[in-house]
């Protein structure tokens, strides 16, 4: 059976099959595969999921190998090999606040996709907050007034400044990583050993 | 009603296979010579929680008692059996268990486990043992796809030695080390001003394989006689391993203890077909620490979920109708021994849609 290696979809996908060629893997079905989300090339089967997802499908033996963002691997903490960083999907994680405002002297308010980073990064600075969780265009928050300010991941930082906030601190950096499954890293430690290696190449840390 | 994550009814066919999982574990255990050993269900917190044993404590099923003491769910059947051997007579060392683990985490809350306790043995006797048992009781459920990884605590704990850390750094090192987050490892040994040992560890992390990974290490690590004495003890057990029959061992030199009690080996057997870890254990002396006694103690536990999941179906039976009526019923009661590989129902009517492979009219005794 080939090795089953579940993608991040969007963002990353893209990336990712830049460098994947450029190791020399043919990625061509990859790139025609049109809406389909399962796709087969000469060694490998490939399948396309949301970036949490591709987390559960290597949690579960489903996909042998995944790759997904460092920031879903922290927030969702889930039980595989997270086994290196990827030359690719740089963010940073940052706590980010209307540009003209100051904070609030009670209690803030933070919305966030990542609830767990948030709450985990004001613990560790001894700061109580409330947090409301949301799943996307988190900056909409403080500018409609539902939060005080934001954690969420910047890029370039042109989504931030273009809805008037900047940046209030920046706490980790992250980029696309390589994870396996458990099992099967032991179980397929020779199919999988390969291509491990070849995606190690070129990652610097 | 809707039943919470993880939570299960087990109907028909599904309770057979844990039935019969349990019933061979048992039965290979006795023959062994192991001596049945069950703890309550509910125990106080602090069993699980104290620093020998660490578990995670918001992972726990727990509630207050009226004396405002926290009660939990067993959490941990090695724990709980080493609390209650303290007050056992110390000539009997080879125990098994049967039963339940209650633990919230994304799993579920309800784990059953079947496993083995060895205390007070010498060493090698000990573990050899430990191993010997969990090849028995696969062998008797007839599973032989499956892969025993050997680790070794004292690896890890060898190589961190210089770097002087505290609790919590030692801690994250651990972790990134269980994880095999290569970056995370060089960073952490890095960061206390040895970039050698941090080339180790990173190296340590692809440590997994065949026996060549222990030649490999015998030679790198020739100078350590500390080290050396781990290789040849996980290549001796390896090794009988391989004698018995047992097709696929591997060993992880860069694995570290999950459970704070471990110290020394540590094994988990892989189901080949869908990687499932059926079994896993090692060896725990310094579980025993808290009771203030130095007792040498291995065991393992199988998952009897993982393994219930692959029995197959037994063959079906013959099923066999017997059509009666008060007045023969007696009779036909006593014609069951008749069918002992088959499996009878008495009926007073004749069902109008039946899966049955024989009809008998106990009347007259004429088939239909």
């Amino acid at each position: 059976m080939k090795p089953v290696i579940a993608l991040t979809k969007g963002r990353l996908e893209k990336q990712f099959l830049d460098f994947f060629s450029s190791l020399g893997y043919e990625i061509k079905p990859l790139v025609e595969k049109g809406r389909k989300l399962r796709v087969e090339t000469d060694q490998f089967e490939f399948i396309f999921a949301k970036g949490v997802d591709v987390t559960t499908y290597v949690q579960y033996g489903i996909a042998d190998l995944g790759v997904v963002g460092g920031d879903i691997l922290a927030e969702y903490q889930p039980d595989i090999y997270d086994l290196f960083p990827l030359p690719f999907g740089h963010c940073r994680m940052a706590v980010a606040k209307e540009k003209d405002k100051k904070w609030p002297t009670q209690k803030k308010t933070i919305a966030s996709k990542y609830t767990k980073i948030t709450k985990a990064f004001f613990k560790a600075n001894g700061e109580s907050v409330d947090i409301i969780k949301l799943e996307g265009s988190v900056e909409l928050a403080p500018i409609l007034g539902l939060a005080d300010g934001i954690v969420d991941i910047v890029e370039t930082g042109t989504t931030l400044k273009e809805n008037g906030l900047i940046i209030d601190e920046e706490f980790l950096t992250f980029s696309a990583r390589l994870i396996a499954n458990r099992s099967s890293l032991k179980i397929k430690r020779e199919e999988l050993g390969v291509i491990i290696e070849s995606l190690k190449q070129k990652e610097a840390f | 009603m809707f039943l919470p994550s993880g939570s299960q009814d087990r109907i028909g066919e599904k309770l057979n296979h844990q039935a019969k999982v349990n019933s061979i574990f048992r039965k290979v255990v006795q023959q062994r010579n192991y001596h049945a050993i069950e703890t309550p269900v509910v125990e106080y917190a602090q069993t699980f929680t104290n620093r020998h044993v660490g578990m995670e404590f918001n992972k726990l099923l727990k509630w207050f008692d009226r004396d405002g003491e926290i009660e939990v769910l067993r959490a941990d059947w090695t724990t709980a059996i080493a609390r209650a051997l303290m007050t056992q007579n110390p000539s009997q060392s080879k125990w098994f268990y049967q039963g339940s683990v209650f633990q919230n985490d994304e799993k579920g809350i309800e784990r059953q486990q079947a496993g083995i306790e060895l205390i007070r043995t010498d060493l090698l006797l000990g573990e050899m043992e430990t191993l010997f048992t969990a090849v028995d009781v696969l062998k008797a459920l007839s599973i032989d796809q499956y892969m025993i990884e050997l680790g070794h605590t004292g690896i890890f704990d060898y190589m961190i030695k210089p770097l002087g850390l505290n609790e919590d750094e030692e801690e994250s090192l651990r972790v990134a080390m269980d994880d095999k987050q290569e970056d995370v490892v060089f960073q952490l040994a890095v960061e206390k001003g040895h970039p050698s040992i941090a080339n180790h560890l990173v190296k340590l992390i692809h440590a997994y394989g065949g026996k060549e990974i222990l030649v490999e290490y015998r030679e790198h690590w020739k100078d350590s006689e500390e080290l050396v004495e781990i290789i040849d003890h996980l290549e001796q057990l390896v090794t009988s391993l391989e004698q018995l029959g047992v097709q696929d061992v591997i060993v992880d030199l860069g694995s570290v203890r999950k459970l704070r009690y471990y110290s020394g080996t540590m094994f988990s057997g892989y189901l080949k077909k869908n990687g499932d870890v059926c079994f896993s254990g090692g060896r725990y002396d310094r579980l025993y620490a808290q009771f203030n006694k130095e007792i040498s103690a291995v065991g393992l536990a199988f998952y009897v979920d993982v393994l219930t999941a692959i029995m197959e179906d037994e063959p079906a039976k013959r099923q066999v109708c017997l059509l009666a009526c008060p007045k023969t019923h007696v009779k036909a009661e006593k014609m069951r021994m008749n069918f002992p590989d088959a499996q009878v129902d008495i009926l007073y009517q004749r069902p109008k849609e039946h899966h049955y492979d024989q009809i008998i009219h106990v009347q007259d005794e004429v088939e239909s």
